[in-house]
């Protein structure tokens, strides 16, 4: 295995995990109606909280990793800023054409997560090729 | 730059996992280090020859320089 996962391997597992698990929690309740008006922006805001969690033990994963695996990290978060960055600017341009659906941000960010991972794997596939 | 590190790796029998555990990095660094795909840090350069009890240079070097 590359990357032999360790305790924070399983803290990231965790933290995500606990935030889809609010983010469900947190829909059923606003498709029901059962949060008082003042504390729906609360409620919205919880799955948010896990991911501060996620991203200190994301940085500690990293400081885990010996310095070759640190550098293929890093060169692969690169191709994902550059990879995301591009379609999310291409995608928003052609949607204020009206080439491509427009839809609020709200339901947006769900596929911007995937598309953030997506483009992280696909930068550790490229980067790895290099040092096999 | 060119090291010695399989020649050296194989004296004593080790697997790559072996040597990596004993380095405490990842199995995949140490055949990019034997490949010649990543130079090591100055660090870890110096535990790998205190690891075999050699100096540096007589590890790693480059074409025409020492080791080689």
């Amino acid at each position: 295995m590359l990357c032999r996962p360790n305790r924070f391997t399983w803290y990231l597992l965790g933290w995500a995990l606990l935030s889809a698990l609010l983010a469900l929690v947190e829909a059923l309740l606003r498709r029901g109606e059962l949060v008082p008006g003042g504390l729906r922006g609360v409620v919205a805001l919880l799955p948010v909280l896990p991911m501060v969690g996620y991203f200190l033990a994301l940085t500690r994963w990293v400081r885990s990793l010996d310095e070759m695996q640190r550098l293929i990290q890093f060169e692969a978060l690169l191709i994902q800023f550059a990879v995301t960055a591009l379609s999310v600017m291409g995608y928003g341009v052609l949607a204020e054409t009206g080439a491509v659906p427009n839809p609020p941000v709200g339901n947006l960010w769900p596929w911007l997560w995937l598309l953030l991972f997506l483009n992280w794997s696909l930068g550790q596939v490229i980067v790895r090729r290099r040092y096999r | 730059m060119t090291n010695r590190l399989r020649v050296l790796r194989a004296e004593r029998a080790w697997s790559q996992a072996d040597l990596a555990q004993r380095l405490s990095v990842s199995r995949q660094t140490v055949n990019a280090i034997e490949t010649g795909k990543y130079d090591p840090s100055l660090p870890l350069a110096f535990a790998i020859a205190e690891l075999f009890g050699q100096p540096i240079e007589a590890i790693f070097g480059t074409n025409g320089g020492p080791h080689a």
